[in-house]
């Protein structure tokens, strides 16, 4: 049992977070804009069995406006912390001592430790501790949380206050920042509620009564004849000052604080009117018309890192399908050539002689090779006789005499399989189920540890706070507040932790809003089936990828832009406050932590939920009702097959009105990167010598019969870009949805975001399809008309004129 | 159906309903706000 509670206070984005997992080992997201941090957490402090150290939300004051406020404020002033650690932004002191002066009225022992030391000195400028701790009644020490200096022995010194506080009780030193007639009516005010709030808090709570804080005064049930005479206090001192009680607090917690920092703070004259270096990279990366291209252009170079043809993204998932997780591969700097070729030349010798072999004893003249992803045809010559002879000599090349060759998962569970004796179709519910579902996700690991690494480097540098601010300059020219793109940036990752961010927002309609919209952002889940499309059909059209997330961006402004015309949603765009960090250079470990949490997340995931999710596909794809076992040829009466052709009708307009589209795009609602490995599994038996080929086959598969023969492989990909599609932007997972509704308050709201997503999605990949097929010159039919006459109500629902509000 | 394909059948079965089991167990999203299902049952934050 724990028995000494230790808060963690301070501004937002002042390095909180970042001090707490360092004193409690933890891995808490930390993230350099306001809102990361919204309910509060504990951890044991390290080394300790008995210190809890509580995470409170970033908060600049103890108002109780913002939901962050009334979190942290709460558990300050209900929850009787021990002590508080106020962790305070060394290079914007004064701003940080705004809170810490409230922090100190709260009468509990208090440390106050200024960050990013390091930055302060290299500035130049120097700030005098001893100054600003004997006028605010505690300790001030410094530390840097990033480099991890100072930080254990700033708790250590709270929890040393705290257990003399308490062997003591001796109430700790206040400070007193107001003018005589303020600090005569806190007097008053002190001395009519004695006895009914903790003797140490009591300034506290009678500056709270001055400010006609509602919520103290109601928490306190101070009666009516009380507050009568409180209130003449407040009122005498109101018109000597001529300025209400609330502005009359702030305004001299201010001049306090200035007042301080004149005697405490002295600034590198250097630096004193010089542009920092980070308001000179502000001035090109924020810039009116530079600042959105410069966004677009680094979400290309993420995905042209991640996703094109011979980048690192592509690299590493064609080693991770083909080798690790594969038939394996060689060991680098072993590889040499056997009789003048190399492995891969030998290998596309034998492919070659198998194909003129199976084209010779199939009677036909020519013989060709198609590229196993694209489907295209790539070589093609003519067979005779004395070919078919040659090419039946050919021998398939032993990897093992080209170097050395490691096998891969796949091949030894492979050859485990055989060295077993187990049957046919154990062998399908292996290597095609529970083993080909995991594959598939894995193999796509590397594509988004690209991602995660390069999001993570635009965090942890502060480039991503800057995002928020560019895309509030957006946001605000059309009715919305900036405040709802944090969601969005967390929803990179994950939309669940997206759609509690929402929370922030205290406006309920743009909240709602919000939490509606958030989720259009492709999260990591989702960035398994760009990786998936991407290198499968759209490998020689790598910005296919970034366009993935600026249409996301695009629904959510244009949809945000609807919304906001309904009457549900129609308001002024709430205020949006933030502070833009100093761009400093990440550190490699704060990097690898962001990136590892995701990644780590996204394996345990294949394990425990894609691989038994894959197992009961297998099983009600071999399956049918009767539960009798189908062989390959007899699938399409499978359960699967059956249920999925149950909704695969609403499908037909989108080009996938398939049981195998319908199947794998309910199975994303288990979680999105599902719906590759279900395509995986229902493609299993076509054509085709790898997954690629496989889902290549499937979609061509899909194609009508009335397209042309020179559209069909284009066909096939518009049909792979509508998939894609539709399950980017329809409904997030089930977990996600769940916490829709939550967050939504009622069923009809949470029906309504539902109904809104599917619709967005459904309507997205018509027109992509139809609008496509037309393009690829296959006529003009009904469901064309439909959706074009769709696309002009949606833009008429954005473009049309605003309505009137009186809020 | 021989012996070897009947383990193997098992060994799938019981580790799908652990897997199973872990997650539905632990229930998502956690109350700090994580996914827990990204995490495959566990959150971030440790619960």
């Amino acid at each position: 049992m724990a028995n000494i509670k230790i808060a963690l206070a301070g501004n937002p984005n002042s390095g909180k977070t970042t001090l707490f997992n360092e004193l409690t080992g933890s891995s808490q997201y930390v993230g350099n804009w306001p809102g990361v941090t919204v309910e509060k957490k504990d951890g044991i402090l390290k080394g300790t069995k008995d210190v809890v150290v509580q995470d409170l939300p970033g908060i600049y004051s103890l108002s109780p406006y913002s939901l962050e406020e009334k979190v942290s404020r709460r558990f300050l002033v209900e929850e009787n912390p021990d002590a508080i650690l106020n962790i305070v932004d060394g290079t914007n002191i004064e701003r940080n001592l705004y809170l810490s002066t409230q922090l100190a009225e709260l009468g509990l022992p208090m440390v106050m430790a200024v960050n990013m030391m390091d930055v302060v000195k290299r500035n130049g400028d120097k700030i005098d501790f001893g100054k600003v701790g004997k006028a605010l009644g505690c300790e001030v020490v410094g530390i840097s949380a990033l480099k991890k200096e100072g930080g254990l022995e700033a708790a250590q010194r709270t929890v040393e206050l705290a257990k003399n506080a308490t062997s003591s009780k001796k109430r700790p030193e206040v400070p007193h920042v107001f003018t005589g007639s303020v600090e005569h009516a806190i007097a008053h005010i002190e001395e009519s509620i004695q006895g009914k709030v903790a003797q140490r808090s009591i300034r506290w709570y009678a500056i709270k009564i001055f400010e006609r804080d509602r919520e103290i005064i109601k928490d306190l049930d101070i009666g009516v004849g009380l507050m009568k005479h409180i209130e003449e206090h407040i009122r005498d001192c109101e018109k000597e000052l001529d300025d209400d009680s609330e502005s009359i607090i702030t305004n001299q917690r201010y001049e306090f604080i200035q007042n301080l920092m004149s005697k405490a703070l002295s600034k590198s004259e250097q630096r004193k009117n010089k542009a920092t270096l980070s308001d000179k990279i502000d001035k090109i990366v924020t810039n009116r018309i530079l600042a959105l291209p410069i966004f677009i252009l680094s979400l290309c170079v993420m995905w042209w890192l991640a996703v094109a043809e011979g980048g690192p993204g592509t690299v590493l998932t064609d080693w991770a399908n083909d080798g690790f997780l594969g038939d394996g591969w060689h060991l680098p700097f072993t590889t040499h050539e056997v009789d003048g070729k190399d492995f891969e030349a030998a290998s596309e010798e034998f492919a070659k002689a198998e194909a003129t072999v199976k084209a010779w004893e199939a009677g036909e003249k020519t013989a060709s090779i198609g590229d196993e992803e694209t489907g295209e045809t790539s070589d093609e010559w003519t067979v005779d006789e004395a070919a078919y002879n040659a090419a039946k000599e050919v021998e398939e090349p032993d990897p093992s005499k080209y170097g050395v060759w490691v096998p891969g998962i796949g091949a030894l569970i492979g050859s485990g399989l055989e060295k077993l004796g187990v049957g046919n179709t154990v062998k399908s519910l292996v290597n095609d189920g529970a083993w080909g579902g995991v594959a598939t996700v894995l193999g796509f690991v590397p594509v988004i540890f690209v991602v995660f690494l390069f999001l993570a480097f635009l965090e942890d540098c502060g480039y991503m706070a800057r995002v928020a601010f560019i895309m509030d300059r957006l946001f605000r020219k059309f009715g919305l507040s900036g405040k709802s793109f944090i969601p969005m940036i967390v929803g990179k990752g994950c939309g669940v932790p997206a759609v509690m961010a929402a929370r922030t927002i205290e406006n309920e309609r743009d909240h709602r809003m919000t939490v509606i919209l958030a989720t259009f952002v492709p999260c990591g889940a989702k960035t398994v089936i760009i990786a998936m499309f991407a290198a499968v059909f759209f490998r020689d059209m790598w910005y296919v990828a970034p366009l993935m997330d600026i249409i996301g961006i695009a629904i959510i402004v244009m949809g945000g832009i609807a919304l906001k015309k309904s009457k549900m949603f129609a308001g002024e765009a709430a205020p949006f406050v933030m502070e833009l960090p100093a761009y400093h250079m990440p550190t490699v470990s704060g990097i690898w932590r962001h990136t590892w949490t995701r990644l780590k997340g996204y394996m345990l995931k294949a394990g425990l939920i894609i691989f038994p999710a894959c197992v009961f596909l297998w099983f009600i794809m071999h399956f049918d009702f009767k539960f009798n076992l189908l062989e390959d040829e007899q699938i399409a009466e499978s359960m699967l097959a059956t249920m999925g052709g149950w909704i695969a009708w609403l499908l037909k307009p989108l080009g996938f009105g398939s049981w195998q589209g319908a199947a794998a795009s309910v199975s994303a609602e288990i979680a999105k990167e599902q719906a590759t490995a279900t395509l995986g599994l229902v493609a299993a038996n076509m054509d085709g010598a790898s997954t690629a080929a496989h889902v290549t086959n499937l979609f061509a598969s899909f194609v009508p019969a009335c397209v042309p023969e020179a559209s069909k492989v284009a066909v096939a990909k518009l049909i792979a870009m509508s998939f894609m599609v539709f399950n980017l932007f329809i409904p997030p997972c089930m977990v996600a949805i769940a916490v829709t509704f939550r967050e939504m308050g009622s069923k009809a709201w949470g029906w309504l975001a539902i109904a809104f997503q599917l619709f967005v999605g459904y309507v997205l990949a018509m027109s992509i399809y139809q609008i496509g097929l037309v393009v690829c010159g296959c006529g003009f039919g009904f469901w064309t008309a439909v959706a074009l006459l769709v696309d002009a109500w949606c833009l008429w629902m954005v473009f049309r004129p605003a309505r009137r509000t009186n809020a | 159906m021989n012996a070897a394909s009947v383990a193997v059948v098992a060994v799938i079965v019981a580790l799908s309903a652990l897997a199973v089991r872990r997650v539905l167990k632990k229930g998502a999203p956690c109350e700090c706000g994580g996914c827990r299902k990204c995490g495959g049952g566990d959150c971030h934050c440790g619960k």
